[in-house]
């Protein structure tokens, strides 16, 4: 017990006191904050310049062949509606600089649903004035005939939902009840991003720096394996201590600030549901995904020579876990697909997908435990590989583990 | 007569298709300097690999102290394997307490032990700092200082010397000395045939897995006629195998 407990404080403050550590926590949300901000203003900067150039749009020449386009609208927009006949002569002009932009409505709109563009130049952002311009107007005038502006705007624009739910005659939370299951697949993610790449680092760094043969004389294979998953589950919980503490102080600062704090899809954070049996499942699939990614990385980084092998010999376990999010729209809505069935029992997918299901709340309770049970076993599974691995591969220096002397010895 | 430390019986030794080990028998004693040479491949290692525990072997009895060796009753062992390294992302100090751990030592234990021994080879100034930024002679002598924390009374050493300088060679060799003295039997593998004439109390040299010439310096070189370590080890490699019995 006692080595355990060095080996845990020995690789949790190896990891815990490099200075990367910590300024790729911090960076993280810094760089997360920046690309918000940056998305933002460019597309604040943008939309402000297609007005902009949507005003000095003076020499554009609109000829509609559809009948559908409205001469008061284009009146409005400070332009002028040519006839029909002149589109070639309007291109020709448009080709000899003498316009900057010509829109042809065809005839086949309604059928065809496209339109023509002529622009004088490849200036992007000019084009993409002239089409909103173009839009703009053609909406403008179907929309017309449905009153007043208010109307209008709701059927161009839409309009929002107030979704209220009921199960068993009780007006539930609705999207509430999916946040807290939610949660868990983002810090799956985390964990994923960081945890699991420091068991691939901490094996893969004691083999490749030689130090592997001295600590094995001394620690038991299992001891050091243990040690190190320990380890690591602790560096991780550190995150999400940090990251919780960052976002409190956040939500503090807003607070302070006078700020008013929203969230997207109607999320009230005093409405959040906190169902017991959906977050043992979350929290079970968590530490049971975990536990089976960081067996998959031992062994991987106790059968490569090197760190840089191992890391290329990991990608594969990655694609695993992203894999998920390319079928997530058939995991939420049709979860019986035998596509998906695949995916929630296949070890590398299993994690995501299951994670997925338990919060939409798609997993019944029997297949809950059925897929726990098959995780599990995966888990169990790639543990006991990382320590067969680990025992055959740790003092191999020069040449990749063989999978067949894997599954022999 | 002495109880033997190390007491090695017909061990053999097969990894995967390979015959590592054969028959290998031999006694490691209290106090003395045991040398164990063969050339690159003859089984040193794997030998050593075995002792500890690491490696199983097929047959044979490898026993320390009367049973075999494992992590658990390994505390009494210290090891300077040839692929050697340490935690270069790690302090020095923090590196070395805990190995001391590892070997059983409370934390004061270790902690004192080691800047005791950081003193003696003129590296306490460096305890706090990380080990990548130590040279590679220095690396070297914090390696000794792990192997040979607290005090251990068998010590394993796997060519000791490569890369060192002549002044941090004799400190090693000095250190080594005085752990003899207190009793402690050590296992010395080299391919420098001039230590072994100066150190060695009893030597052996293993070709292809088998012991051939075993017992004090002294008798080797009378059973070989010969007056030089160096000499007798390249007469049994240009040997062919079949032309020497196994000892």
């Amino acid at each position: 017990m006692s080595k355990l407990k060095t080996v845990i404080r020995h690789e949790y403050l190896t990891i815990v006191k490099q200075p990367s550590f910590w300024l790729t926590m911090i960076l993280i949300p810094v760089l997360i904050g920046l690309i918000i901000a940056l998305n933002y203003f460019s597309s604040t900067s943008a939309s402000e310049r297609i007005e902009e150039l949507a005003k000095d749009l003076k020499k554009v020449a609109i000829v509609d062949q559809s009948g559908l386009v409205n001469r008061e609208v284009v009146t409005a927009s400070g332009l002028t509606l040519s006839a029909a006949d002149q589109a070639e002569a309007l291109q020709q002009s448009v080709r000899n600089g003498e316009q900057d932009a010509l829109i042809v409505y065809p005839a086949d709109l309604a059928k065809e649903r496209d339109y023509k563009i002529y622009l004088n130049g490849n200036d992007i952002t000019k084009f993409s004035s002239v089409s909103s311009l173009g839009n703009s107007i053609l909406q403008t005038s179907l929309f017309l005939p449905l009153g007043s502006a208010e109307i209008i705007a709701l059927a161009q624009e839409g309009p929002s939902t107030t979704l209220i739910t009921y199960e068993n005659g009780v007006q539930t939370a609705g999207i509430n009840e999916y946040i807290a299951p939610g949660l868990f697949v983002v810090l799956f993610y985390m964990i994923f991003a960081f945890s699991v790449g420091y068991m691939l680092t901490s094996v893969s760094e004691e083999k490749e720096n030689r130090s592997m043969e001295m600590v094995l004389t001394y620690v038991e294979p299992k001891t050091l394996i243990l040690g190190k998953l320990l380890a690591v589950s602790l560096v991780t919980l550190t995150q999400i201590v940090f990251f919780g503490l960052l976002t409190g102080a956040g939500y503090l600062i807003m607070r302070e600030m006078g700020g008013s704090i929203s969230l997207p899809m109607g999320i009230d954070i005093t409405q959040i549901v906190f169902n017991p049996v959906t977050l043992f499942f979350a929290a079970a699939y968590l530490v049971v995904g975990f536990l089976m990614y960081a067996g998959f990385m031992t062994a991987t980084a106790a059968a490569a020579p090197s760190t840089k092998e191992a890391n290329g010999f990991s990608s594969v376990f990655f694609i695993g876990a992203f894999v998920p999010f390319y079928f997530i729209s058939m995991i939420v809505t049709d979860p019986t697909n035998p596509v998906i069935q695949f995916l929630s029992y296949f070890p590398l997918t299993s994690p995501v997908t299951s994670l997925i299901r338990n919060t939409v709340g798609n997993i019944g309770s029997i297949e809950a435990w059925l897929i726990l049970a098959a995780m599990s076993v995966g888990m169990v599974l790639s543990i006991w590989i990382a320590v067969k691995a680990f025992k055959l591969g740790a003092l191999e220096y020069s040449q990749t583990l063989n999978l067949a002397k894997l599954f022999r010895r | 007569m002495k109880k033997s430390l190390v007491h090695v019986k017909d061990f053999n030794l097969t990894l995967g298709d390979k015959n590592i080990i054969h028959d290998l028998s031999f006694d490691v004693m209290p106090g003395e300097i045991f040398a164990f040479l063969g050339s690159n491949g003859s089984g040193k290692t794997s030998t050593i690999r075995a002792l500890l525990g690491i490696y199983q072997p097929t047959s044979g009895t490898l026993w320390v102290n009367g049973q075999p060796l494992t992590p658990k009753t390994a505390a009494n062992v210290g090891y300077l394997p040839e692929e050697r390294g340490l935690y270069v992302r790690s302090k020095v100090l923090d590196t070395m307490m805990y190995f001391g751990e590892l070997k059983g030592m409370t934390r004061d234990a270790a902690r004192q032990f080691s800047m005791d021994y950081l003193e003696r080879v003129e590296l306490a100034d460096k305890a706090n700092l990380k080990i990548k930024k130590l040279s590679g002679g220095q690396q070297q002598k914090i390696q000794l200082g792990v192997a040979i924390m607290g005090n251990p009374e068998l010590l394993i050493l796997d060519e000791p010397t490569k890369g060192l300088d002549p002044v941090n060679r004799k400190l090693l060799l000095d250190i080594v000395g005085e752990l003899k003295e207190r009793g402690a039997a050590v296992i010395y593998i080299t391919h420098l045939m001039e230590e072994v004439e100066r150190l060695a109390d009893r030597l052996l040299i293993l070709k292809d897995g088998t012991a051939r010439a075993y017992g004090t310096v002294a008798a080797v070189k009378k059973e070989f006629n010969s007056n030089s370590i160096e000499d007798i080890f390249v007469k049994i490699y240009k040997e062919k195998s079949s032309e020497v019995a196994h000892v």
